[in-house]
């Protein structure tokens, strides 16, 4: 008697699992910071009384305005994710957190190393700083329960709160040097006024802020198509 | 005007790593799972 196996199964990729990591886009991004900082140290001029470390300042703030980004996007897409439960919003959410602490710890490094030769102290505990140091921590925390918590929807679904609760900090903490006495000078670009920065810098400021949105696009996207690669691997 | 170049070099330098190391890891991720 002759017996006829079955083919083995072919393992089918998640739609998207194939497709490379890095891609041109994060290359375009690169580039374009690598082009933000030729910018940064050849043509902007130093600011007379603070010297070289104003220039702190082109990576500092858009580094915060890209934490602000990504976990908006995090925010959203957990929005999304208790709406429609499409696993697309929680992957991208789960990759726009991750790209927030990375931006989020780039401002509480280069934070203090400005500070010190400005106010003297590498950290005082002001509003500003205490409230970026406490969104650092709930975006840490963001990670870890996912990491934590085997269930996927379960997962999903603690994590799509903790989320949103994070970015409710954002405007606390934009708003906190109008709230409280603070060290932390005050927004001069962002605030109701005309930005109180010379035309070379500000041009400096908004190419920067424009390339380091990018780049957290970007990174955004490829730490999205690793989770899809994951989920691949896991599945396999 | 004071000379803070120190400082404005080490919190660049430190960017860089932060950001490099973190497309590393991105990187290296990758390849475990492909593994």
């Amino acid at each position: 008697m002759t017996t006829v196996q079955a083919p083995a199964p072919t393992p089918v990729a998640a739609p998207g699992a194939t497709r490379p990591i890095f891609d041109w886009l994060l290359v375009l991004a690169v580039l374009g910071v690598i082009g933000a900082g030729i910018r940064i140290v050849l043509f902007t001029p130093f600011e007379a009384k603070q010297g070289a470390a104003q220039k702190i300042y082109y990576i500092h703030v858009p580094a915060a305005l890209s934490t602000y980004f990504a976990l908006t996007v995090a925010a959203c897409m957990s929005i999304v994710y208790r709406w429609l439960h499409d696993e697309r919003a929680d992957r991208l959410a789960e990759s726009a957190g991750e790209v927030a602490l990375l931006f989020a710890t780039v401002v509480l490094t280069t934070g203090p190393i400005w500070g010190k030769p400005i106010w003297g102290a590498w950290w005082t505990w002001d509003a500003r700083l205490t409230l970026t140091l406490f969104l650092w921590f709930v975006t840490a925390a963001y990670l870890v329960l996912r990491g934590a918590v085997d269930d996927h929807a379960m997962r999903a679904r603690y994590s799509a709160v903790l989320a949103i609760l994070a970015t409710l900090l954002i405007p606390f903490i934009h708003l906190s040097v109008y709230l409280f006495r603070t060290l932390h000078p005050m927004p001069i670009v962002l605030k109701p006024e005309r930005p109180s920065l010379p035309a070379e810098m500000l041009t400096t400021f908004l190419l920067s802020v424009g390339a380091f949105a990018f780049f957290a696009a970007a990174l955004m996207r490829a730490r999205y198509r690793l989770a899809l690669l994951r989920e691949q691997a896991e599945a396999a | 005007m004071p000379d803070t170049s120190a400082y404005y070099h080490a919190a660049y330098v430190l960017a860089g790593v932060l950001y490099g190391g973190y497309v590393l890891s991105l990187w290296w991720r990758a390849r475990r799972w492909r593994k």
